[in-house]
C-alpha cells in the first residue's frame, strides 16, 4: 500500500543550526500519528518541509508516491496535504465564513453551505459573518481547523491543535479527527499535550534535536527510556 | 427607502448630471472635472494592487507614463486616432507589467516598493535617451485637437469602469484571495492559493487603467515631456487619495480623489508654495491617525459591507 | 562612441570609485542602522543630507568658518533632528507594517524638502572653499572629494569601533539582531531606536557637509542620496553593516566606470538600473543579509 505520506532521510538546518537531520517517518493511509519532542526538536520545521514552507536541504518527500520536496506550498495543498499553524494564522480582516470561502473554488453557494456547515460543527455559527481577527484564540482555532476541512485533504497536518482551546471543545475535536481517520484520511499532529497525544494516536514519532529517536505506539513511547532521557535529562 | 437604494439613486442622479454638464458647463469647468475622473481612475486602479494585496507600488505613475508615451508617438508619428491610440496604450502598459511583475512581485514588501521606484525612474531616463522617437528632454507635442468633451467623456467612462471592477473583485472570491495575500501571504499559500498569479493578476488589471489615462491625458495636455508624466508627485498623490478614503475599499478611492482634488483646486491653487509641504503632512496624518482612510474606519465601526 | 581605454583611465576609475564610494557606504550605514535596528525604511534619510549641507553652508557664508570644522555641528544638530523625528512620528510606526514607516518617511521627506525650498529657496547655493585637484602622474584626484574621502574613511572607521567596542554599540548590534532579546537582556529598546535613529542622521549629516563642498546644494539634492543608500544596503545585504562598506565600493566603482563608457543621461540611470537588476536577481544582497 502506498504510503499517505514518506519523508526519506530530511534534512533542514538554518545557518550553522541543524533543524532536523536526517528524518525518515512513514504514514500509512487511514492512520492518526503524533509527532513529539521537546522544545526545539524540529517538529514545526519538519512541518514546514513537509508543506513547502521551508525547502528541504537533503532527502526526499513523497505524497501518495509522488515527490512533493521542491513544490510549492499552494501546490502541495491543491494536491491535498492541508495544515494548521501552532499560532492561529487566520486571515483577520475576512470574516470566518469568508475564511473558509476563500480556500475554495467551484461553485460558491455550495461553499458557503459546506462553510456554515463546518461552522456549525464547531459551534461557531454565529460568528459566521465577525471579523476573524475579532473572535478569540481558542474560535480562531477552530476557525483555522475548519478551514483546513475546506478543501477534503487527503493528509492533514495539524499543529498544537489543542492549545487554547477548552476542555469540551476539543473533544468535540478529537472526536473530528477520529471521524477524519474513520473517512480514510491521514492525520499527523504535533502536540505538547500528552493525554491528547496519548488518547488519540496510533503511532507517535519522538524527535529530539532533529533526530527521530523513537517510533511506535503511544504505551512503548512513553515507556522508552530515550524519550524520557530527552524530555527530562537524565 | 434602505439607505443602498438611496445610495443607487443618488448615484444615478450624478451620473446624469455629470454626462450632460459639458453642455452648460464652462470649458473650465470641463477640463477639472476631466482631470477628476483622471484621478479616480489612477486613485482605483491603484488600490488594486496596493489596497487589496497590500503591495505597495511606489512607481505606478510608470503606467501612466509609458500610456502617455504610447498613445502620443502613435498620435504624432504614426497619425493614428486617439481613441486607437489610447487602447493601444492600456496594452502598453499591461504589457509592461507583465514583464516587470513577475520578478518585481516576489520581492517583500518595502523592495517591491523601491523597486518600482527605480523602475520609475529607468523610464524616465529611458525616455529621455530615445531622443529620436520621444523628443527626448524636449518633449512631444502632439498635432493640436480641440477634443476636451469627448475626452471628458472617455475619461467619466475610465473612472467609472476602475470603480465598477474593483466592486465586481472586492465581491468575488478573486478578491477575497487577493486579500488574503494582504493578510498573511504564508497561509494564503498553505491554503492552496497561488499568490504569485493572483499578484501578477492583481498588478495588471491595476496597469491598465493609468495605460488609458495616461494616453488620454497626453491627447488632452497636446504635449508631454519626460518630468511631466513620470513624475513622483502623480504617484504621491495617487497614494494620498486611497489612504484618505479608505484603502481596500470600493468607493475610498472616489472619495479620497474627490476631497483631494477638490481641496486642491479651491485651496491649493492659492498656496503653490507648501503643496508638496501639506500633502506631506496629509501622509503623516493618515498614516499614523487613519490608516485605514475615513470608509475604511466606517466599515469597521458600523460594520458596512465589503462593498463600501 | 569610440573611447580608447588606457590603464590610467582604468586606474582613475578606480581611485574616483573609492573615494565617491567610501561617501556612499558612510551614509548607507545610517541607513543601514535604523534598517537594522528598527526595521524602518528611511526615506527621509536624504533630506537629513541635505539639512546637513545647508548647516554647513550658511556657517561658512556666516561666519567664514572652515566647511570642514562645521562636521561636529552638523552632525549634532541633525543628531537632535534625528531624535525628535523618532520621538514625535517614527516611533509609532516601529511595530506598524514595513509599509507604514516608509509611507511615514516618505510624507516626512517631501515635507521637508518643502520646507527647505520655503525656508532656503530653490537658489543653488555652494561652498567654494576647496577648488582643484592633486596630480599625481596620470590621476587627477579632487581636491574636495579627497578630504571628503579621508573624513568618511575616519567616521566610518569610528562608528564601526563604536559598533564593536562600546557598550551601547554592543546594545544597538544586539537590538538589530534580536529585540525581544534585547528588551529581556535588560536593553532599553526604545532608547536605542531613539539614540540610532539620530545617529543615522547625524552620518547622513556628515554626508551632507562633506559634499556641500563638492556639488551644489539645493533641497531636493537628498532624494538621489535616499536611493543610493537603498541601493548600497541592497547590494551588500540588508542588516549587514559591514556589507554597507561594500556596497558603497561597488555603486561607487560601478558609477565610475559606466561613466566612461554611457553618456551622462544614462550613467544617471544606472544606479537605478543596478538596484532594479540587483533586487530581481539578489534580493538579499550580494554578501548575503537579512529578508525582510
Amino acid at each position: 500500500m502506498t504510503a499517505a505520506l514518506e519523508v526519506d532521510a530530511v534534512k533542514k538546518s538554518f545557518g550553522g543550526v541543524t533543524a532536523v537531520n536526517g528524518v525518515s517517518l512513514r504514514l500509512e493511509p487511514g492512520r492518526i500519528y503524533g509527532l513529539i519532542g521537546p522544545n526545539g526538536s524540529g517538529k514545526t520545521t519538519l512541518f514546514n518541509c513537509v508543506t513547502g514552507v521551508e525547502r528541504r536541504d537533503a532527502g526526499r518527500i513523497l505524497f501518495q508516491g509522488e515527490r512533493i520536496d521542491g513544490l510549492k506550498p499552494w501546490q502541495i495543498a491543491v494536491k491535498g496535504v492541508g495544515r494548521t499553524f501552532q499560532v492561529t494564522r487566520v486571515f483577520p480582516e475576512l470574516s470566518a465564513l469568508e475564511n473558509l470561502l476563500v480556500v475554495t473554488r467551484g461553485d460558491r453557494a455550495t461553499a458557503e453551505r459546506r462553510g456554515r456547515e463546518l461552522l456549525t460543527f464547531v459551534k461557531l455559527e454565529k460568528l459566521a459573518g465577525e471579523y476573524a481577527g475579532n473572535l478569540s484564540y481558542g474560535q480562531q482555532k477552530l476557525v483555522e481547523f475548519v478551514r483546513v476541512l475546506m478543501r477534503d485533504p487527503s493528509l492533514i497536518l495539524l499543529d498544537e491543535p489543542a492549545a487554547g482551546v477548552n476542555r469540551t471543545l476539543l473533544n468535540d475535536l478529537l472526536d473530528a479527527v477520529r471521524r477524519l481517520r474513520d473517512e480514510g484520511k491521514t492525520v499527523l499532529l504535533v502536540e505538547h499535550d500528552m493525554k491528547v497525544v496519548m488518547g488519540l494516536c496510533e503511532v507517535v514519532f519522538v524527535l529530539d534535536h532533529g533526530d527521530k529517536i523513537a517510533e511506535g505506539p503511544p504505551g512503548v513511547i512513553q515507556a522508552d527510556e530515550r524519550v524520557i532521557e530527552a524530555y527530562f535529562g537524565r | 427607502m434602505s439607505p443602498t437604494r438611496l445610495f443607487q439613486g443618488g448615484l444615478v442622479v450624478i451620473a446624469a448630471a455629470l454626462a450632460v454638464y459639458p453642455v452648460f458647463g464652462t470649458g473650465y469647468g470641463v477640463r477639472a472635472l476631466l482631470q477628476l475622473f483622471m484621478w479616480i481612475a489612477l486613485a482605483g486602479s491603484w488600490n488594486l494592487i496596493s489596497g487589496l494585496t497590500g503591495y505597495v507600488s511606489f512607481g505606478h505613475v510608470a503606467f501612466f507614463g509609458i500610456g502617455a508615451y504610447t498613445a502620443a508617438i502613435l498620435i504624432t508619428n504614426a497619425g493614428w486616432s486617439w481613441p486607437l491610440a489610447c487602447i493601444v496604450a492600456g496594452v502598453a502598459a499591461c504589457g509592461l507589467a507583465l514583464l516587470i511583475g513577475y520578478p518585481c512581485l516576489r520581492l517583500k514588501g518595502p523592495y517591491f516598493a523601491i523597486a518600482m521606484l527605480g523602475l520609475n525612474e529607468v523610464l524616465r531616463a529611458l525616455v529621455s535617451y530615445f531622443e529620436g522617437l520621444t523628443g527626448g528632454g524636449s518633449g512631444l507635442s502632439l498635432p493640436t485637437l480641440q477634443a476636451s468633451v469627448p475626452i471628458y467623456y472617455v475619461m467619466g467612462v475610465c473612472a467609472a469602469a476602475v470603480t465598477a471592477l474593483t466592486y465586481v473583485i472586492i465581491t468575488s472570491r478573486f478578491g477575497l484571495r487577493l486579500m488574503t495575500i494582504r493578510e498573511d501571504e504564508v497561509a494564503a499559500e498553505a491554503m492552496g492559493i497561488d499568490t504569485a498569479r493572483h499578484k501578477l493578476y492583481a498588478f495588471l488589471l491595476s496597469a491598465v487603467g493609468p495605460g488609458i489615462v495616461g494616453g488620454l491625458a497626453a491627447r488632452d495636455q497636446g504635449y508631454i515631456e519626460p518630468i511631466s508624466v513620470f513624475p513622483l508627485a502623480t504617484t504621491i498623490t495617487m497614494i494620498v487619495m486611497v489612504l484618505f478614503g479608505g484603502k481596500g475599499t470600493v468607493w475610498g478611492p472616489v472619495l479620497g480623489a474627490v476631497v483631494l482634488f477638490v481641496s486642491q483646486e479651491i485651496v491649493w491653487a492659492r498656496f503653490p508654495y507648501v503643496h508638496q509641504l501639506l500633502f506631506g503632512a496629509i501622509i503623516v496624518a493618515v498614516v499614523l491617525l487613519m490608516p485605514r482612510g475615513v470608509l475604511g474606519i466606517l466599515q469597521i465601526k458600523y460594520r458596512l459591507p465589503r462593498t463600501v | 562612441m569610440n573611447v580608447v581605454i588606457t590603464p590610467a583611465m582604468v586606474g582613475q576609475v578606480v581611485i574616483s570609485g573609492l573615494l565617491s564610494g567610501t561617501l556612499y557606504a558612510m551614509v548607507a550605514l545610517g541607513l543601514a542602522l535604523i534598517f537594522g535596528v528598527m526595521r524602518v525604511i528611511n526615506i527621509a534619510h536624504g533630506p537629513m543630507l541635505m539639512l546637513g549641507a545647508y548647516a554647513t553652508f550658511f556657517l561658512y557664508s556666516a561666519f567664514g568658518v572652515n566647511p570642514y570644522l562645521t562636521l561636529p555641528v552638523s552632525m549634532a544638530a541633525l543628531f537632535v533632528i534625528g531624535m525628535l523625528l523618532e520621538r514625535t512620528l517614527v516611533f509609532r510606526v516601529v511595530d506598524a507594517p514595513e509599509l507604514s514607516s516608509l509611507l511615514l518617511t516618505f510624507g516626512i521627506s517631501i515635507a521637508v524638502v518643502n520646507l527647505a525650498q520655503l525656508a532656503f529657496t530653490s537658489d543653488l547655493r555652494a561652498v567654494e572653499f576647496l577648488t582643484g585637484s592633486f596630480v599625481v602622474g596620470p590621476f587627477a584626484v579632487s581636491k574636495s572629494r579627497l578630504v571628503a574621502f579621508v573624513f568618511a574613511a575616519i567616521i566610518t572607521a569610528a562608528v564601526f569601533v563604536f559598533l564593536r567596542n562600546t557598550k551601547l554599540g554592543k546594545a544597538i548590534r544586539a537590538t538589530s539582531q534580536s529585540r525581544d532579546v534585547a528588551m529581556v537582556c535588560g536593553i532599553n529598546v526604545g532608547r536605542i531606536h531613539l539614540i540610532t535613529f539620530g545617529f543615522a542622521a547625524a552620518l547622513a549629516a556628515a554626508g551632507g557637509t562633506l559634499i556641500a563642498v563638492i556639488v551644489a546644494i539645493q533641497p531636493e539634492m537628498g532624494q538621489i542620496w535616499t536611493f543610493k543608500s537603498f541601493l548600497v544596503i541592497v547590494l551588500g545585504g540588508a542588516g549587514n553593516y559591514p556589507g554597507a562598506l561594500v556596497g558603497g565600493m561597488l555603486l561607487g566603482l560601478i558609477e565610475q566606470l559606466a561613466s566612461l563608457f554611457l553618456t551622462t543621461q544614462l550613467s544617471e540611470a544606472v544606479a537605478y538600473v543596478l538596484l532594479v537588476l540587483v533586487l530581481f536577481v539578489r534580493p538579499t544582497g550580494i554578501l548575503g543579509g537579512r529578508s525582510t
